[in-house]
């Protein structure tokens, strides 16, 4: 048995006298070839297989059966992405999109735009090739609950994420006005490739890949037989491939400001480009490893409810893949333009590269210092008006920044070796992301006095915060 | 379980009366243990009498000593949980040897369920959980009395949405 009170979570069916819309027609033939290209690496794999088998296939009728297997795929993919492309069709209203979907299990789904967290315009390459464009909405609502309209001219989806944004920021629809059109973005950090390729350089796989190079090496100049060097092609691949994946990924970034809030922009083969509204960013971490400190490179990762940041390959929640100094303080501008002290670049210099109680920091107590022998005298936090700032990690270094008005709940946590040295850990509930704020081992009491305050300070910051619809104000033309 | 000034550390806020979960928890917890560490017990015990090899009783006898462990760890367990209303968030704190303390404002809220499984049923008891827009929130108070739980997750609910703000 299980019953849920629900605090928030309107079941109604959608309002009449919605103008419903279709994907683009052309839709099924870019999401059809999915099932060939299933097939064809079943194909190539079996192929693998029996390579030795090839000479007696050639003769046979075996090419023609794949064939027509291949064929028959091909109809059944396309032809069901054709009968999707039938059944989908989305309305969009002042309060919510409405997405009715599915060809076997029907699916109606509605986002309310006031929940809105991020809107982005991704590109797949045979869609970018074609000048279409899938239009992904982020509600605040778990894994899965987000919007797809795929796929859409490119022209007409970047239209509509003005026209949505417009709505979620609550400057309202007048008929017969023309729509809205897109706030002047001003770009504000740019990444070249150069740099990305120097900081892909400087990474901890880059330690690894010439490591194993010198080993490969000596152990061919050991065993006098070059053959040794095909047993390392699985991990060759496996190396291009997460470079190439990175670097793809990350080519060519921009972070803009305007007032739909955030643009980023970035992608090599797959464009992406993503707009978080002001106030969606949860929390932010700044990270240096230890052979970035040298040319001091910083790369900035943020939480926002809806990228759920699980998967690996997916780079939404990077706010500035690598930075310098200046460009790292800029990200952390662009999400908090208050950080609610005098002289910011003090603090954020000591919470970036300091240690020890300068600039209000409060630190592990000396009595405790051996749960983390290396890095007690950096690892504390310090409270501001505006932010909680959560600095740690003495090889590399890590600073995690969380606005008062999105701390989501708070727990504290002791166990046995840490009450015996009067310590507890703070943990800082967030929305799911990379991002996992947390102060460890702090002493007891400033523990509890902390998580006391800062569950107050949370409840004035929220009461003070901006309006959900934050361009209400905004006189209408 | 009040609070006590002696032993006022970070687990023990000031002007905070601690509501504790109902004793029935403790059985229903005791009785699933016995289940699942009885039946190998029992399964060891006969396995050791049948077969005659001395050595083999040390397997019920573990058994048997993890049982005696955790009825001694189980009910003090229970009684250490304990929750309480504050006027604007609500307060669930848990464990002896590794102790927890979650606080949950009101307005973060975004929606309580109330769960009872068919063990938890036969003895009385339901369990409230509080989520927020985070996962690892990890809200919820086990052994409630069904009617407690009820009242909790109504009281909840009006307090969250008197409330409640964006994330």
């Amino acid at each position: 048995m299980s019953e849920g009170t629900v605090v928030d979570r309107p079941q109604e069916s959608p309002p009449v006298g919605l103008v419903w819309r279709r994907m683009h027609p052309v839709t099924p033939a870019v999401k059809g070839w999915k099932v060939v290209v299933v097939l064809l690496a079943l194909g190539v794999q079996q192929l693998g297989e029996n390579l030795r088998e090839l000479g007696d296939l050639m003769g046979t009728n075996t090419w023609l059966i794949a064939l027509a297997v291949l064929g028959a795929g091909a109809l059944i993919g396309f032809g069901y992405a054709a009968i999707a492309w039938r059944m989908t069709r989305f309305a969009i209203d002042d309060e919510a999109v409405y997405l009715h979907s599915g060809v076997l299990f029907r699916q109606q789904r509605k986002a309310r735009l006031d929940r809105l967290q991020a809107v982005d315009v991704v590109q797949p390459l045979l869609a970018r090739l074609l000048g279409l464009a899938e239009l992904r909405l982020e509600v605040a609502g778990g894994a899965g609950s987000g919007i797809s309209l795929s796929f859409l001219r490119e022209d007409d989806a970047t239209a509509l994420r003005t026209e949505l944004l417009a709505l979620a920021a609550g400057v309202r629809r007048v008929e017969g006005t023309p729509a809205p059109v897109p706030a002047p973005q001003d770009s504000v950090l740019e990444v070249t490739p150069a740099r990305l390729i120097a900081a892909m350089a400087r990474s901890g796989g880059s330690v690894v890949l010439v490591l194993g190079v010198a080993g490969l090496i000596a152990a061919v100049v050991a065993s006098h037989e070059i053959g040794t060097i095909f047993v390392m092609v699985p991990a060759a691949l496996g190396f291009v491939s997460f470079y190439w994946g990175r670097f793809s990924r990350e080519f060519n970034f921009r972070a803009a400001i305007s007032p739909e809030g955030i643009g980023l922009r970035h992608g090599l083969l797959e464009a992406r480009s993503q707009t978080v509204p002001p106030g969606r960013v949860q929390a932010l971490r700044l990270t240096q490893s230890l052979l970035w400190r040298g040319p001091g490179w910083w790369r900035v990762e943020m939480n926002v409810a809806g990228y759920s940041g699980e998967k690996v390959q997916v780079t939404e929640n990077v706010l500035l893949p690598v930075g310098d100094r200046d460009q790292a303080l800029l990200a952390i501008w662009l999400v908090l333009p208050d950080l609610g002290v005098a002289d910011p670049r003090a603090l954020l210099a000591a919470a970036m590269d300091g240690s020890g109680q300068e600039e209000g920091f409060t630190t592990i107590p000396r009595r405790a210092r051996w749960l983390d022998p290396l890095g007690w005298r950096r690892a504390g936090f310090v409270v501001t008006d505006r932010a909680l700032l959560i600095r740690s990690g003495r090889l590399t270094h890590r600073l995690v920044v969380v606005p008062h008005e999105r701390t989501q709940s708070l727990s504290l946590e002791q166990g046995p070796v840490q009450r015996r040295l009067g310590v507890a850990s703070l943990v800082v509930h967030s929305t799911p992301g990379t991002v996992r704020p947390q102060i460890p081992h702090l002493d007891a009491t400033a523990a509890g006095a902390l998580m006391t305050e800062q569950a107050a300070r949370a409840r004035t910051a929220r009461a003070g915060a901006g309006p959900e619809l934050w361009r209400r104000p905004v006189v209408e033309p | 379980m009040t609070s006590q000034p002696i032993s006022a550390g970070p687990f023990d806020p000031p002007n905070v009366v601690w509501s504790p979960v109902s004793p029935r928890l403790s059985t229903a917890r005791l009785a699933s243990a016995s289940i699942s560490l009885g039946l190998p017990l029992i399964a060891g015990a006969v396995l050791a009498a049948l077969s005659g090899i001395v050595w083999l009783w040390l397997i019920p006898a573990a058994f048997a000593a993890v049982l005696g462990w955790l009825g001694w760890l189980i009910p003090r367990q229970v009684r250490a949980i304990g929750y309480a209303e504050r006027a604007d968030d609500l307060l669930i704190r848990k464990g002896i040897l590794v102790r927890s303390m979650v606080v949950v404002p009101y307005g973060r809220m975004q929606y309580v369920d109330v769960e009872a499984g068919p063990l938890a049923r036969a003895f009385g008891i339901a369990s409230v959980q509080l989520h927020t827009a985070s996962q690892i929130t990890g809200a919820v108070i086990n052994g409630l009395s069904p009617v407690e739980a009820t009242r909790l997750r109504d009281q909840l609910a009006s307090r969250g949405e008197a409330r409640l703000a964006g994330l």
